[in-house]
């Protein structure tokens, strides 16, 4: 428990948040805001897991509570508008580190839950409806149990070695349930489903038990900034549970084939996936990915066959994943003055300017500050492992 | 006009295999390295003239090794600039001189390696970790639009697969468009990396005439392209190559915990050793038959 001298928070003094910063000989605060700024980015880039196995096949269903709590001017303009354009940015995140997951949406208000969007692997849709569900308005009480419902009900038919989640993003303090949520989270936690939650006002008893029981992780925000890095931490595949089974899953890899206006045999047909679509009209294409068992024509990959089933995918979309299976050790960090050799950092060849340099462990070459944080977050890969070494 | 706001970072890839370019120089000796640098000193001087803002990177990929030619390390900014006696513009000049005596101090060392293939895979991260660097040390308010044409030469070198492919979607998020000339052979990977990042693919019919395709294709940058007829993209092979034998497959079964592609069932993942489950056939339910018992 906590300790007891520790204060509340309205009962302590004012943070002085204006000591942290502190003037040099010329009275300027440079060097004070590149430190703030340095520990900041540090703290993205975090320790791998090592030699885990991951869930790498998600399916994530979101809930966005929608209900009276959400008006709430807290965040800026307001909460759902706040809580959906970050939506967008994670969906994006999203399908950028596990493009063959799927993510569905569904949101809760006036006591029931509704489905925005279905369980796809494509972010379009789910962008589009993000953006409309801005205008909806937020009456009512949330119902955890109907939403937790509806993500189950559409989980439990799902194949066993795929990894299945569920986020809430729940900001009211209470629910309304009309039946008793803890035989609902005795169920989900028998069907091996994950379930956490971010919640935007405060700690609530049935979400922390509803997280202990199910082993996702419970977390409440304290500003925006907070919010996107609380989002950001479920991009991320997770490690896999002990019992989700392994096995081989049948995946096609179709052609891609461009075809143009000069080609004789060339005819335009619909796309499979535009059956379905309400928005625009039915498009007719020249070219297109035919699935190899059914020859059914879609536009975009990755896609489920509606005809056969067949789970459609290119080898770009595999290889993205990759660098979750192999990552990159986190470099040693040392001061410039201890370092004898040339001043120069190996990636951009720009002079090391910053007091702190990294070392690569394999390669043992010296990295500049940005160029450490731009290895470890986007490119995956050691530049001057590259050189010495040409295997991948 | 482009306006002082946007600046135009131009890096260029260029492949020196000696093994291949003294090989090209007894095929066609008309067209040597040293007409390649030529051609490719043109389009580094239109590029720098085009807008003042517009910024060049040369990176000469040698076997495993890439070397920065343009910046190079020795050259600090506050140098003298020796003003060249003819009026040009002296940027270009210092460009020029730089360029030349960073090629001639390449050739002169010695190496050991025999291989014919390049990899490419080091000299791209390197142009995108300084175009990182270069992004970051613009003002506030400024647009940074990027791109790295690769001029290659030999084979690809088939085992950089995995860091290739980082690079590619490094560049993709970055929004750097990746563009490719190709002087000799096609390659997959150039194909795929070309395709992903939206930038060109080219593969030059006639070498004499590298520095025309240059200007013509390579030049424009990547807003300007949507105004002009270019080239049609290529056909790229999206399908994926098993792990077993290296064939490309149509249809494959994935191992859900390494991702690696086999073309046939089997009981066991050889890349992680996962043991997987073996889909049983469904057993008929036989049907009782009652047995009279005779009294």
């Amino acid at each position: 428990d906590e300790e007891p001298e520790r204060t509340k928070r309205w009962e302590g003094g004012y943070e002085r948040t204006w000591e942290v910063l502190k003037e040099d000989e010329s009275g300027s605060l440079k060097a004070t805001v590149d430190d703030i700024l340095f520990q900041a980015k540090r703290k993205r880039v975090f320790e791998s897991h090592g030699q885990v196995r991951l869930g790498m096949m998600r399916h994530l269903f979101v809930v966005v509570d929608t209900s009276r709590t959400m008006e709430d001017q807290d965040l800026k303009p307001n909460r759902l508008t706040s809580t959906l354009k970050l939506m967008e940015y994670f969906v994006d995140e999203y399908f950028d580190q596990n493009p063959i997951s799927q993510i569905g949406i569904i949101t809760t208000k006036n006591k029931r839950a509704d489905k925005l969007t279905d369980l796809a692997g494509n972010p379009k849709k789910h962008i589009a409806a993000l953006k409309k569900a801005v205008d909806s308005t937020c009456i009512g009480e949330p119902s955890l149990y109907n939403s937790l419902l509806m993500a189950m009900q559409t989980l439990k038919h799902m194949p066993a070695h795929t990894s299945k989640e569920i986020l809430i993003v729940f900001s009211s303090l209470t629910t309304c349930d009309p039946a008793n949520i803890y035989e609902l989270i005795k169920t989900i936690k028998g069907l091996k489903i994950r379930v956490s939650v971010i919640g935007l006002s405060a700690e609530v008893r049935v979400c922390t038990i509803l997280t202990r029981e199910t082993g996702g992780s419970y977390n409440v925000i304290l500003d925006e900034g907070h919010f996107k890095e609380l989002l950001m931490l479920h991009v991320k595949p997770p490690p896999a549970s002990s019992s989700s089974e392994c096995s081989l899953i049948r995946m096609g890899f179709p052609q891609h084939v461009i075809a143009s206006m000069s080609d004789q045999d060339a005819k335009p047909s619909f796309s499979m996936s535009h059956l379905e679509s309400t928005s625009g009209g039915p498009e007719l294409t020249l070219g297109g990915y035919y699935c190899p068992q059914c020859r059914a024509k879609y536009t975009e990959l990755p896609v489920e066959c509606k005809v056969c089933g067949l789970t459609l995918v290119s080898a770009p979309h595999l290889a993205r994943s990759f660098h979750h299976l192999f990552p990159l050790d986190a470099f040693q960090e040392t001061l410039l003055e201890e370092y004898e050799g040339e001043k120069f950092c190996e990636a951009c060849q720009g002079e090391l300017k910053d007091k702190r340099i990294f070392t690569c462990p394999a390669c043992k070459k010296v990295f500049c500050v940005e160029c450490d944080l731009f290895i470890h977050d986007t490119l995956h890969c050691c530049p001057g492992c590259m050189h010495t070494d040409g295997t991948s | 006009m482009a306006s002082e706001d946007e600046i135009n970072i131009l890096v260029i890839v260029i492949d020196v295999n000696p093994i291949w370019w003294g090989q090209q120089a007894q095929r066609e000796p008309k067209f040597t390295l040293s007409k390649c640098l030529d051609a490719v000193m043109v389009l580094a001087n239109s590029h720098l003239v085009m807008a003042r803002t517009n910024k060049l990177a040369i990176i000469a990929n040698l076997y495993q090794e890439s070397h920065f030619l343009y910046p190079s390390k020795n050259w600090k900014s506050g140098d003298d600039i020796a003003s060249s006696g003819d009026g040009k513009y002296e940027l270009l000049s210092v460009a020029n001189d730089l360029f030349a005596e960073e090629i001639r101090k390449l050739m002169d060392r010695k190496v050991n390696c025999t291989q014919t293939e390049t990899l490419l895979a080091g000299s791209l991260s390197r142009a995108l970790c300084y175009i990182n660097r270069v992004s970051k040390e613009v003002e506030a308010g400024q647009d940074v639009k990027s791109r790295i044409l690769v001029i290659k030469a030999a084979e690809d070198f088939t085992l950089q697969y995995m860091n290739f492919m980082n690079v590619v979607f490094a560049a993709q998020k970055k929004n750097v468009l990746i563009d490719a000339c190709m002087l000799d052979i096609d390659s997959g990977l150039l194909q795929q990396a070309c395709d992903i990042t939206g930038g060109l693919y080219l593969k030059i019919p006639q070498k004499i005439a590298l520095a025309q395709y240059l200007l013509w294709v390579f030049l424009p940058d990547g807003d300007q392209r949507s105004q002009l007829l270019l080239p049609p993209p290529v056909h790229v092979d999206y399908r994926a190559a098993c792990f077993c034998h290296r064939n490309l497959i149509e249809i494959g079964y994935v191992c859900s915990v390494c991702l690696s592609i086999f073309c046939n069932f089997s009981p066991i993942c050889t890349t992680c050793e996962t043991a997987f489950k073996m889909p049983l056939p469904q057993m008929a339910k036989t049907k009782k038959k009652k047995v009279k018992t005779v009294n």
